[in-house]
């Protein structure tokens, strides 16, 4: 019989664990098929490229057949790495597997946050019971406020909220600050052996304005992020910080404080004392020492849900980390700041926080470059809207520019 | 020809290489490679040719710079007491990297063969017990997740300010943290994987039905010509320089 479980709740409730427990029950399936927040719980890991990914499990099915899943250009990316896709990708590319897999069931845990409207769409419709084209599903779903028709909703709550945040104490003491003008001319980069992403892009970021980047699963939203931050060379064009020559692939990164998608692409250190003490003395020519001091890192950590510097990053939950990897933008040492997928897997509350949070940063003078998918979040925060598409990337045209902040509504209501 | 004949032949002759035949059999060897690699690999043997070059070449170099520069004699004359030339130590340093040259080349070889399949299918093609076949599917499991948490490593010390992406002198300084943060981000791939995935999809075990259900067969097509080719020239090779002006 086909079954539908919406896990809800607030974070640090339990749900994942509810997940699990659903997936051991015997009587939900005999064996499920597992799609986690980020690449090592989504993907196999036992495959060099994603025809070999699809292999694996299409080989698993012996009698079994479903309708395919199948959004993402799977003859186009089959001699890529699996890890090489954008996180979005990714979860397209784990469901394509499941749909041509033998499991009867499948547990999603907040991976369909990382999807662009259109495929989220296209992933929750293949999930429908009416559809009937899939057994049983368990999911976990922080944009999919119940009830949700077909489905029994399972609605946690936790008595003790453990890892309890605000982000938006963390910037409540933040001196004013006027972040320098990005300019960018001519951009163009590709990865190597794979399709251009960009081509002749001009733009420019002003300081005290907050930027969402927007566009479709794999456009290079992540990939601009990285060529700002200097992990990825541009393969032509200039970058301009202020009106100077900024060449961060070469001269090091020393404007910009980034949080990842995945904050486990971003520690470096085993304690958040390690991490912040290199950060501390990668940046200290450019930052106000007095803006780093243990004391006021603690605080921020506090405000963020972490009571202790001596926190080993790899031991906390997921979400926690997720949380943590603010603190660096947050600190307000680096003039701009750029979140990649900031609210994913995180709750309701936390979300319209952290929108707050960015709008402050934003109002302090300091420069704001976001990528969500998240309407509702990215609707709390003043912004202008960038589009990436067809190797370029263009400011939406709108009367103003500026996408006014959202009425504060909980979509739960 | 299948992925087992290939693989044999690849052992045959790199064994022979090992077996340092004289100027004929080399002669022979040589001549048995170049037929594999233009029959059955054809334009990308100079893919294999210069991935050879990029290993060995920079240890030619350092060999070069030690043996010939510094040391001024090869091993044998230094072994035997006698007076060095650096004519000799050149001709150490040749003949050892001429013989890991062909040895890189040959693996190339093999793999390019082969180079329109997938890992997987490879190792699924390979005629080794599911328990082979599961270690090797698990070793590139590793290698990749190694190469995955260099990628992560670099990406969070660039954005940190500790790297750069160019080479630089702070790259070097700071190298020590890019081991321990590549160690890191492997353990928690790994342990991100065994914890949830694998238990809850059985991965291992359907791998191991994946692996099993191949059933491929040992040698067919033109291993049959192949091997009992190298076979033959194997002996050749062997004998040539032991029997004087026989061939």
């Amino acid at each position: 019989m086909a079954r539908r479980e919406l896990i809800s709740g607030p974070n640090f409730s339990g749900r994942s664990g509810a997940l699990m427990a659903l997936l051991h029950d015997r009587t939900f399936a005999p064996e499920s098929f597992y799609i986690g927040p980020y690449s090592e719980a989504a993907l196999s890991g036992l495959s060099s490229t994603i025809a070999d990914e699809i292999e694996l499990y299409g080989a698993m099915a012996t009698s079994f057949r479903r309708v395919p899943f199948s959004l993402l250009d799977v003859a186009a990316f089959s001699a890529r790495e699996p890890q090489t896709l954008s996180g979005g990708e990714q979860v397209l590319l784990a469901l394509h597997c499941f749909s041509l897999s033998g499991y009867e069931a499948l547990a999603i845990d907040t991976a369909l946050e990382q999807l662009d409207q259109a495929n989220r769409d296209a992933a929750l419709d293949y999930l429908d019971p009416r559809r009937k084209l899939v057994e049983s599903v368990a999911l976990i779903d922080n944009r999919l406020p119940p009830p949700v028709r077909g489905w029994t909703c399972r609605e946690r709550s936790a008595d003790t909220i453990d890892f309890a945040c605000d982000p938006r104490r963390a910037v409540a003491d933040l001196p004013r600050h006027q972040a320098p003008a990005i300019a960018i001319r001519g951009l163009g980069f590709a990865y190597r052996q794979g399709k251009e992403i960009f081509h002749a892009v001009d733009l420019a970021l002003a300081g005290g304005a907050a930027y969402r980047l927007a566009g479709p699963n794999g456009a290079g939203k992540t990939t601009l992020l990285k060529l700002l931050v200097g992990v990825l060379a541009p393969g032509a064009g200039e970058l301009k910080l202020g009106g100077e020559p900024y060449r961060p692939w070469r001269q090091g990164n020393r404007a910009i404080a980034l949080a990842t998608q995945n904050p486990d692409h971003q520690w470096c250190g085993a304690t958040l004392r390690d991490d912040l003490a290199r950060r501390r003395s990668a940046f200290a020519r450019w930052v106000d020492p007095g803006l780093l001091a243990d004391a006021r890192m603690e605080a921020l950590a506090a405000a963020l849900g972490i009571h202790s510097l001596d926190a080993r990053l790899y031991e906390l939950p997921l979400a926690a980390r997720k949380r943590l990897s603010w603190l660096w933008p947050l600190s307000g040492a680096l003039p701009w700041v750029m979140f990649d997928e900031p609210s994913i897997g995180q709750d309701f509350d936390t979300r319209a926080q952290l929108a707050a949070a960015i709008g402050r940063l934003t109002a302090l003078g300091y420069g704001v470059l976001f990528v969500t998918h998240d309407d509702d979040f990215a609707s709390r925060i003043p912004h202008h809207v960038l589009v990436i598409g067809e190797r370029q990337v263009k400011a939406l045209p709108s009367p103003s520019g500026l996408q006014p902040p959202a009425a504060s509504r909980d979509p739960r209501e | 020809m299948t992925p087992n004949g290939a693989f044999t032949l690849g052992f045959i002759l790199i064994a022979l290489g090992m077996a340092v035949p004289g100027p004929r059999g080399e002669a022979v060897l040589l001549v048995l490679t170049l037929a594999f690699a233009a029959i059955e690999v054809r334009g990308a043997s100079l893919i294999a040719l210069r991935r050879a070059a990029v290993v060995v070449l920079p240890l030619a170099a350092f060999m070069g710079v030690v043996w010939v520069g510094i040391v001024g004699e090869s091993p044998y004359q230094i072994a035997a007491e006698s007076a060095g030339t650096r004519a000799a130590a050149l001709a150490y340093v040749a003949t050892l990297c001429g013989r890991l040259f062909f040895i890189v080349a040959v693996i190339q070889l093999v793999f390019l063969r082969f180079a329109k399949l997938t890992p997987l299918q490879i190792i699924r093609a390979l005629a080794l017990p599911a328990t082979v076949k599961r270690v090797l599917v698990i070793t590139l499991s590793l290698i990749g997740t190694l190469r995955h948490a260099i990628d992560r490593a670099h990406i969070a010390l660039i954005a940190a300010g500790t790297l750069t992406r160019s080479p630089s002198l702070r790259n070097i300084i700071h190298s020590w943290r890019l081991i321990q943060a590549v160690w890191l981000s492997a353990i928690t791939i790994m342990v991100g994987r065994m914890r949830d995935k694998w238990p809850v999809e059985n991965t291992i075990a359907r791998l191991d039905d994946t692996l099993a259900n191949a059933n491929p067969a040992w040698f067919s097509g033109d291993d049959r010509i192949w091997l009992p080719l190298s076979l033959g020239a194997a002996v050749v090779i062997l004998v040539a320089d032991r029997i004087g002006g026989a061939l």
